[in-house]
């Protein structure tokens, strides 16, 4: 359970400070299911910030998105910090992007919640369909205390988390300046079976599923625009010369896109799930990512997202990696 | 009468040792398939996936990426990134269902005219036996 005053405290603390432009947080939402990205410019601002469960989405893309549009002449640019809300699977996004000098560390001030486990917002609301005029979701121990319309119902985690929390290695955030709450070590660890199992599957098998899957797929981008580590100024399925992906929505750009969006990710993904989220069709794109963080870890026992000095994976090499394959 | 498959592989080879060996090859007379359409490139660590899921879309059965042996790299590195790169990529690729073995990697010297051609050689008939790329072929229609 996080203490909300100690949180609203510590945002208020954050906005208070001169060098601090804004603080990105939680509100309730509208209906409860889901808490809302808000912004904090000044203290009063910080009444509204919660943490609950429902506080699903990862506010590490919100530094990437800031525009910086040109500086007029003799305009000093704003250095000021932006303070973030994070959780743990969160903050290893921004180490991710600090690794790959996107941003600075002193460019942030994060706020760190040790964290016991978010749902997942798709299984909660298939759980309580239809309108509800006010829904809160609470931690308890290995229980969520969801309150619908007043009556008040317990249900296993284990039944409404999303699969990145069943193996979550790190509760609290890896870098943070002000921790709310006492530190939660991980116990659990992804064992990638499903992913290994899927690996066992004839070729055909796999490309029939991938092939069903890829074909839903709109490309509406949004698995691009929720992720933290999307953040090319111009992504290479908008070039138009040389283009690389059309923008007709077919079996072949799809496959094209989906394929590209997760080796672009390679060794960077840091697992936040937040693409699966924000994916209207329900492609579950983490099964394509987690593939690659396994075959990393394999290959070259890497992970993403824990070391801010490490180089990037795929910029530097080791005279010694596997090539099996090379003919 | 039932046409014989003949699979079209695209071959990025690197300016300063594979294409060598290609051109060895050549000027040696020894025979390799036609099957390949070479694209030189300054180094095999400018080949982008891109490339090779492009190649993929626009008709290619298999790929080929050539490039020095570790540590003749004329760019010192270029190779060893290559390999890091292609290694994630195959795995993809066979894990989505699409047969790794369309993607191949090779390091081939200026001196290894013979080499060169035995390598075409066995993508040729590997590619060959795999048959006609349809997964996600890119249909002109306009």
């Amino acid at each position: 359970m996080v203490d909300e005053k100690q949180l609203r405290d510590a945002v208020k603390k954050t906005v208070g400070r001169k060098d601090v432009k804004y603080v990105v947080g939680y509100d309730k939402g509208t209906t409860g299911f889901q808490a809302a990205p808000t912004f904090a410019y000044d203290e009063k601002d910080a009444e509204k910030f919660v943490f609950n469960p429902t506080c699903v989405n990862n506010l590490a893309v919100y530094p990437m998105l800031e525009d910086k549009p040109p500086l007029r002449r003799d305009e000093e640019p704003d250095t000021r910090k932006i303070g973030i809300v994070l959780k743990g699977c969160d903050s290893r996004a921004i180490v991710q992007i600090i690794q790959e000098k996107g941003l600075k560390r002193e460019d942030v001030v994060i706020i760190g919640i040790p964290c016991t486990g978010v749902v997942d917002v798709k299984k909660l609301k298939a759980k309580f369909p239809g309108q509800h005029k006010s829904v809160e979701v609470k931690d308890d121990n290995d229980k969520f205390a969801i309150t619908v319309d007043g009556k008040t119902q317990k249900i296993s985690k284990d039944e409404l988390m999303p699969e990145k929390c069943k193996e979550c290695e790190y509760p609290t955030p890896i870098i943070h300046d002000i921790l709310i709450g006492k530190e939660i070590k991980g116990t659990k660890k992804p064992d990638y079976k499903e992913i290994v199992t899927l690996e066992k599957k004839s070729l055909d098998e796999k490309w029939k599923d991938w092939e069903k899957e890829f074909d839903k797929c709109i490309r509406c981008y949004a698995c691009r625009n929720a992720c933290p580590m999307c953040y090319c100024k111009e992504c290479m399925v908008e070039l138009l010369d040389p283009q690389w992906v059309r923008r007709s929505v077919n079996l072949s750009e799809n496959t094209a896109w989906n394929l590209l969006r997760a080796f672009h990710l390679a060794g960077r993904c840091v697992g936040c799930g937040e693409c699966e989220r924000a994916c209207p069709m329900d492609i579950p794109l983490m099964k394509l990512n987690k593939k690659i963080t396994k075959d990393i870890q394999e290959l070259y026992d890497y992970k993403a997202g824990i070391d801010a000095e490490a180089k990037p994976l795929l910029a530097m090499f080791k005279p010694d990696d596997p090539e099996e394959f090379i003919l | 009468m039932k046409e014989k498959f003949e699979p079209n592989i695209i071959g990025f080879l690197c300016n300063w040792c594979s294409y060598a060996g290609a051109d060895l090859a050549g000027t040696s007379r020894i025979q390799y398939p036609p099957n390949l359409k070479v694209i030189r490139v300054m180094c095999s660590g400018r080949v982008n996936p891109i490339f090779v899921i492009n190649a993929l879309q626009q008709g290619a059965d298999g790929v080929l990426i050539g490039g020095c042996h570790p540590g003749d790299c004329h760019y010192e590195r270029g190779n060893y990134l290559a390999r890091r790169r292609m290694a994630v990529l195959k795995n993809l690729l066979e894990y989505t269902g699409i047969d790794s073995r369309r993607v191949r990697m090779t390091w081939v010297s200026a001196a290894e005219g013979n080499k060169f051609a035995e390598v075409v050689k066995e993508v040729t008939e590997d590619v060959r036996k795999l048959g006609p790329m349809q997964h996600f072929r890119r249909e002109n229609k306009w």
